[in-house]
This record gives C-alpha cells, sequence and structure tokens, in this order.
C-alpha cells in the first residue's frame, strides 16, 4: 500500500487534485497495475495543464457531442474532480460516452485537457470496479481489439466482432450487415499474423514489457 | 517523392478500397509509397484508453521501423486515425524523457519521435501541390457539389493539426482543382461517433445524423472523406439512419482518393478506385458527370 499512498499525493504533478482520483485501498492485486498506470497517465497529462485553472466557461460542454446525453457535462466534470468527488466523476455516463473527439481540449481558453482527464478516469474507473456502474460495453471492446493486437499484430475485424458479441451477448445486433459487406469485398476472412510465431512472441513481450513498466513507474521509478 | 506507408488496419480490411484508390492516385501522382515492413495496429481509441505508455509504445514500434527504411525520411499515412496516434506519439515522446525510456524499455530500442508523419491530405496539398494536380486533371468533376468532411482526428487536437482546427480547407482546395464545388457548410469537424459504431449504435445514429443532414440541407450530392471510420458510420449506418429520424439523404460517401483518381483518369469501374465497395451507390452520380 505504500507505494499507493505515493501515488496518492503526485506532487511532482503540483496542482493535482487528489482526491477524486485517490486509488482505492481496497482495490484488488489484480487492479492495482492498471490503477499505477493510470494515474502515471494523469500525471502526464497534468504536465500539460491545470485542472484549477478551469473557468467553468462552458465551452467544452457547448462543443461536446454528446452532451446532452451525459448525466454529467464536460465542465462539471472538471468541476466535480477539482471538488474530489471521486464516485460521482467516475460513474458519470460521460466518461465512457465521450467520444475522444477532443473538440473540448481543442476550444479551452485556459488549455485543460478534459480528452485526456477522461482517458485517465476510465483507466482509474476500470481499476476500481467502477465502471460496472456505468453500463458500458467500451472496457470490453478495447480488450477485446488489444487482444487482437497482441496476438496478431493487426486487427482482423470478424474476429474482433465475433469476439465482444460472445462477450456480452449482443449476439444478433447488425447481423444483417456481415453478408453485405463480405459482398462488397469490406471484410476479410481470416485474419494474419505479422511475422507469424515469432512476431507474437514479440509482442507478447512488448505487452508484457509495458505492464511490468507501469507497475515500476506505480512505485515511484525513474518513469516521471 | 517518396513516403514509407502506414496503411493501417482499417484499409487492409474495411476500408480497402481507401488503399486502392490511395495507391492509384500515388501512381498517376508519381509519388512513391513503399509500405513500412511489417507495421502493426497503433493501438487506436483502445489503447489509448487503457495505457499510456502501450499507446505510445506501439506507434514507436512502426516509427522505428519507418527510420530504418533506405528510402524515405517521411512517414505517409491515410487513416485519420492513425495519422493521429502515430504524431500524438511523436510529440509526447519528444517531449517526455521519461516517456521515451519507458517506451525504448517497451519495444527493446530508443526512439526519438523525430520521423515527420504527415497524412495524405497534407502530402497532395502541400508537397505536391494543388496546382501541379490541377494540371494533372482528365476528367473534370464538373461542377459536383461535394461536403468536404474532415471530422475530429484529422483536426485535432492543435498539437497535430496541419490546419485550420475549426474551418480545415485542404480537402476543399483538392476538390476545387479537380473541377468539384466544395460547400460552404457547417458540420466539417463535427464527430461521427467514431468507435461507438460497434459499442453503442445510438450515439453514431444521432451523431451521424446530424452530419448528413446538415450536408443535405447545404445542397450537397455527396460527402468525401479522409478517414475509414467516419466514412462507414455515414455510408454503413446511412439506410438505419434514415430509417429511425424518418429522412432521406441518398449521399454517397466518398474517399477524397477515390474522387482523385477519377479527376486524374480513372475510370468508375476500374477496381483500382474501389468504388463497388460503397454501399450508397454512386453510380447514378457518377454516370452524370462522366458523361457530361
Amino acid at each position: 500500500m505504500k507505494s499507493i499512498s505515493k501515488i496518492e499525493n503526485p506532487t511532482r504533478a503540483g496542482k493535482l487534485p487528489s482526491d477524486a482520483l485517490r486509488s482505492e485501498q481496497s482495490a484488488p492485486r489484480s487492479a492495482q497495475f492498471a490503477l499505477r498506470s493510470a494515474q502515471f497517465a494523469l500525471r502526464s497529462a497534468m504536465r500539460e495543464s491545470s485542472l484549477s485553472s478551469c473557468l467553468q466557461c462552458r465551452k467544452c460542454t457547448s462543443g461536446c457531442p454528446v452532451s446532452a446525453r451525459v448525466d454529467v457535462k464536460p465542465h462539471e466534470l472538471v468541476r466535480l474532480v477539482q471538488l474530489g468527488q471521486r464516485d460521482e466523476a467516475l460513474t458519470s455516463r460521460l466518461v465512457w460516452e465521450c467520444t475522444s473527439c477532443q473538440t473540448c481540449f481543442t476550444r479551452c481558453p485556459q488549455k485543460v485537457n478534459i480528452a485526456a482527464l477522461n482517458d485517465s478516469l476510465r483507466r482509474i474507473g476500470l481499476a476500481s470496479g467502477r465502471q460496472a456502474m456505468c453500463k458500458t460495453a467500451v472496457p470490453t471492446f478495447n480488450d477485446a481489439f488489444l487482444r487482437i493486437v497482441r496476438r496478431l499484430g493487426r486487427m482482423y475485424e470478424i474476429g474482433l466482432m465475433t469476439a465482444f458479441k460472445l462477450r456480452t451477448l449482443r449476439l444478433f445486433e447488425d447481423v444483417a450487415k456481415f453478408p453485405m459487406m463480405l459482398l462488397k469485398g469490406k471484410l476479410p476472412l481470416l485474419g494474419r499474423s505479422v511475422r507469424g510465431r515469432a512476431g507474437r512472441r514479440e509482442r507478447k513481450e512488448l505487452f508484457k514489457r509495458v505492464a511490468d513498466r507501469q507497475n515500476h513507474a506505480g512505485r515511484g521509478g525513474t518513469t516521471p | 517523392m517518396s513516403y514509407a506507408f502506414f496503411p493501417g488496419c482499417s484499409l487492409e480490411g474495411s476500408a480497402r478500397d481507401y488503399q486502392r484508390s490511395t495507391l492509384a492516385v500515388a501512381r498517376a501522382l508519381g509519388l512513391e509509397m513503399p509500405v513500412i515492413p511489417d507495421w502493426i495496429c497503433c493501438g487506436s481509441t483502445a489503447a489509448h484508453s487503457t495505457d499510456p505508455l502501450l499507446a505510445a509504445a506501439l506507434p514507436a514500434k512502426n516509427l522505428l521501423a519507418a527510420s530504418k527504411m533506405d528510402s524515405s525520411p517521411k512517414v505517409a499515412v491515410a487513416c485519420a486515425a492513425c495519422f493521429s496516434r502515430l504524431k500524438l506519439a511523436n510529440a509526447q515522446i519528444a517531449a517526455d524523457k521519461g516517456l521515451r525510456s519507458a517506451v525504448a524499455d517497451s519495444i527493446g530500442e530508443d526512439y526519438d519521435g523525430a520521423v515527420p508523419v504527415m497524412h495524405l491530405l497534407e502530402i497532395l496539398a502541400r508537397d505536391i501541390g494543388v496546382k501541379a494536380i490541377a494540371a494533372k486533371v482528365k476528367q473534370s468533376l464538373n461542377g459536383l457539389k461535394v461536403a468536404c468532411y474532415y471530422g475530429c482526428l484529422l483536426s485535432r487536437p492543435a498539437s497535430v493539426a496541419f490546419d485550420d482546427v475549426e474551418n480545415p480547407t485542404l480537402m476543399d482546395q483538392l476538390i476545387r482543382a479537380v473541377g468539384g464545388e466544395p460547400l460552404d457548410w457547417p458540420h466539417k469537424t463535427e464527430c461521427c461517433g467514431a468507435s461507438f459504431s460497434i459499442t453503442d449504435k445510438q450515439i453514431v445514429h444521432r451523431l451521424s445524423r446530424e452530419i448528413l443532414s446538415m450536408a443535405k440541407a447545404a445542397g450537397a450530392e455527396c460527402i468525401v472523406t479522409a478517414c475509414p471510420l467516419c466514412q462507414m458510420n455515414l455510408d454503413l449506418r446511412q439506410k438505419d439512419i434514415e430509417a429511425q429520424y424518418g429522412e432521406r439523404y441518398g449521399l454517397p460517401v466518398f474517399y477524397f482518393t477515390q474522387l482523385l483518381g477519377l479527376a486524374l483518369g480513372l475510370k468508375s469501374s476500374d477496381k483500382e478506385l474501389g468504388l463497388g465497395c460503397l454501399i450508397v451507390d454512386p453510380r447514378p452520380l457518377l454516370a452524370r458527370f462522366e458523361r457530361a
């Protein structure tokens, strides 16, 4: 736990309102790596801008493509994080329904990187199990996606769709599109591994090193 | 001119027509585009939502491979999403020594973030030049009314953008150079919903509907994109969106390379242009101006 408390007080990030992003003491061990990695990212994002400089001008919210359908608007999310309202921030629909379009960050007069903040909140949400309260299929999709990248090196769309459907039991959604796409030559039937087995070993190693490295960073290692 | 080409996963699958037409246009303009050997996925949104180091390491591995090719110091990307990931990774690695060393550790070799990454639009409009392309037109688009749609990842954030973030014009310039009429319309850089196409279709339906109906209202005969995700959402889902909202658009959604290819002398029936892959049938529209 000592390692985590070090991240809880990321003084190097300077202006990080740490409360909202404080790691869950009760988080399962398996999730702690992800948590550390998320906080590592948050620190990087914080270097670029400071959440505390938000003026609450709502320019982000005016331009946000999903703000009409989400419960917490982008400017409100920033305020929640400033105030340390951890659960409200992590379980807001915005975190998982954000399309990463970058309009908020691009237009912000104070250069608050809300898109990067959202990336970090997603990772913290995952690590602390909060995404389960958001009824989102996005983490499942991302996980299925990255597994294929690790195995094959490149996306294999039929494989991704099959894995996603099986894991979410959304078996019949869009099935009518498949024959049409096959007919139009838009879906190659077979996935192929880049550089075969050697490539697969190499990618497994890359993913493992990323994970190890993030663990190390989380313990306050050499990574900033 | 030569560029190391990073095709990206979509261009080998659902956006095969983009890959074909890109290479066809490159040939017509005398561009050499050797493919980066053994390139792998850039990680896309899945990586940056999951792990920032992975989101930098996957692009870095590809850019490192590009730096070892003897042909070219610059990387050309056609997919807007890959372009964004590669260029952002460059900026992050160059600015952050800690990240650079973490990436080096992950991919087993140091990469400094210095290989230039360019989108195909930028290469055609700036390196080759709008005038040079205009001079090679064999079949003018004859005033075809085009809504140039850039989407998010080509135009934002400012650190990767190569054009005005709110009102990009490079695609408009290219379309005008080959005889089309790019329309002034307000939804050039709105979001189509991107990868929510699979996880939450309603987001895509709502956002793409706004783009389709605005293009229609502006008098567009077709939409032109430079992103596989945008093209897929606007084309593949157009019928469903029409049904859901009780509207009718009938707008073919091209890759900009497909229209450029036509103007540079390829025939609409040529497999190289991949027009047969489009879901909303472009033939009635093309027949009109090919006859003219």
